[in-house]
């Protein structure tokens, strides 16, 4: 499982140049169209801002964003979910990474959402064999549905 | 969704040692500080810490035997991290989706103009 690493990874192909893919995932209208409710920042280097997520009632759940990295079209990168008032860095926040690869006339787009074991990690001794962990994960998951059906009588 | 999951629950199962203890806890049925050290290449004081942030986001549940506390995962809160572990997953996925999807609508909208505009110019 991906997560194990600390990581989630997708990959797509798509038929549209870099340069359009660049651009929906770059560009805060863009950004709206496929994940938050309300974007806003600039698609800069160092720049802050916010992406919004309507609640009920009403009420808007604000995230805080900075993009980290942009380089048209091949890469574009963000970090989110920082504290606001809180310079976005490994530990506070999660890594978002979008890389994007021509391929005839589509592009293959990967990304990569990091920091999920970074964040709240203190205590932890984090060099360790990942073999065993994957082991270790794959047999905790392997084993909820019996324990899920066990839960249930 | 509208942001992620509950961090601590995240944090909790996001530490390989607390993972590999939940393993064998749940292999064994149960298990004390003790007998979790003996079997992992950390010490009882740090399993007796790994077992107190379990237990405070209920992945844990302690009743006192004797002399130390036995531990036993509690299924519905783990069932429950791995839900959210699965969920952040399933909405990438679907972002993926959209983004391919707004992308080749613009593209398919771009080359049409184009193929106008040449034909304008022929």
């Amino acid at each position: 499982m991906d997560t194990e690493y600390g990581a989630i990874e997708r990959e797509i192909r798509i038929e549209a140049a870099p340069e359009v893919v660049f651009e929906v995932v770059s560009s805060p209208e863009h950004l709206k169209a496929w994940w938050p409710d309300e974007a806003e920042y600039a698609p800069i280097p160092g720049e802050s801002g916010r992406i919004g997520f309507h609640q009920d009632g009403g009420r808007v759940a604000w995230e805080q964003f900075t993009v980290v990295d942009a380089e048209p079209p091949r890469m574009f990168a963000f970090r989110w979910t920082h504290a606001e008032g809180e310079d976005a860095a490994p530990g506070n926040s999660f890594l978002v990474t979008f890389e994007l690869e021509p391929e005839g006339a589509g592009t293959v787009l990967r990304m990569t959402e990091t920091g999920f074991r970074e964040r709240g990690w203190s205590e932890a001794v984090v060099a360790q064999n990942y073999a065993e962990h994957v082991a270790g994960w794959d047999f905790f998951l392997s084993r909820l549905p019996a324990y899920a059906a066990k839960a249930a009588q | 969704m509208s942001t992620l999951v509950d961090d601590d629950l995240w944090s909790a199962v996001g530490d390989p040692t607390r993972r590999r203890m939940i393993d064998l806890l749940l292999a064994d049925g149960d298990g004390t500080a003790t007998s979790l050290s003996e079997r992992l290449p950390v010490t009882r004081q740090a399993v007796a810490k790994h077992l107190a942030v379990l237990d405070r986001v209920g992945l844990v549940h302690a009743s006192t035997a004797g002399r130390e506390r036995r531990y036993r995962v509690d299924d519905e809160q783990l069932a429950r991290a791995v839900r959210q572990l699965n969920a952040v997953g399933s909405a990438w996925d679907s972002r993926m989706d959209r983004i391919k999807r707004i992308a080749e609508s613009i593209q398919r909208t771009n080359d049409e103009n184009t193929r106008r505009t040449d034909e304008k110019n022929e």
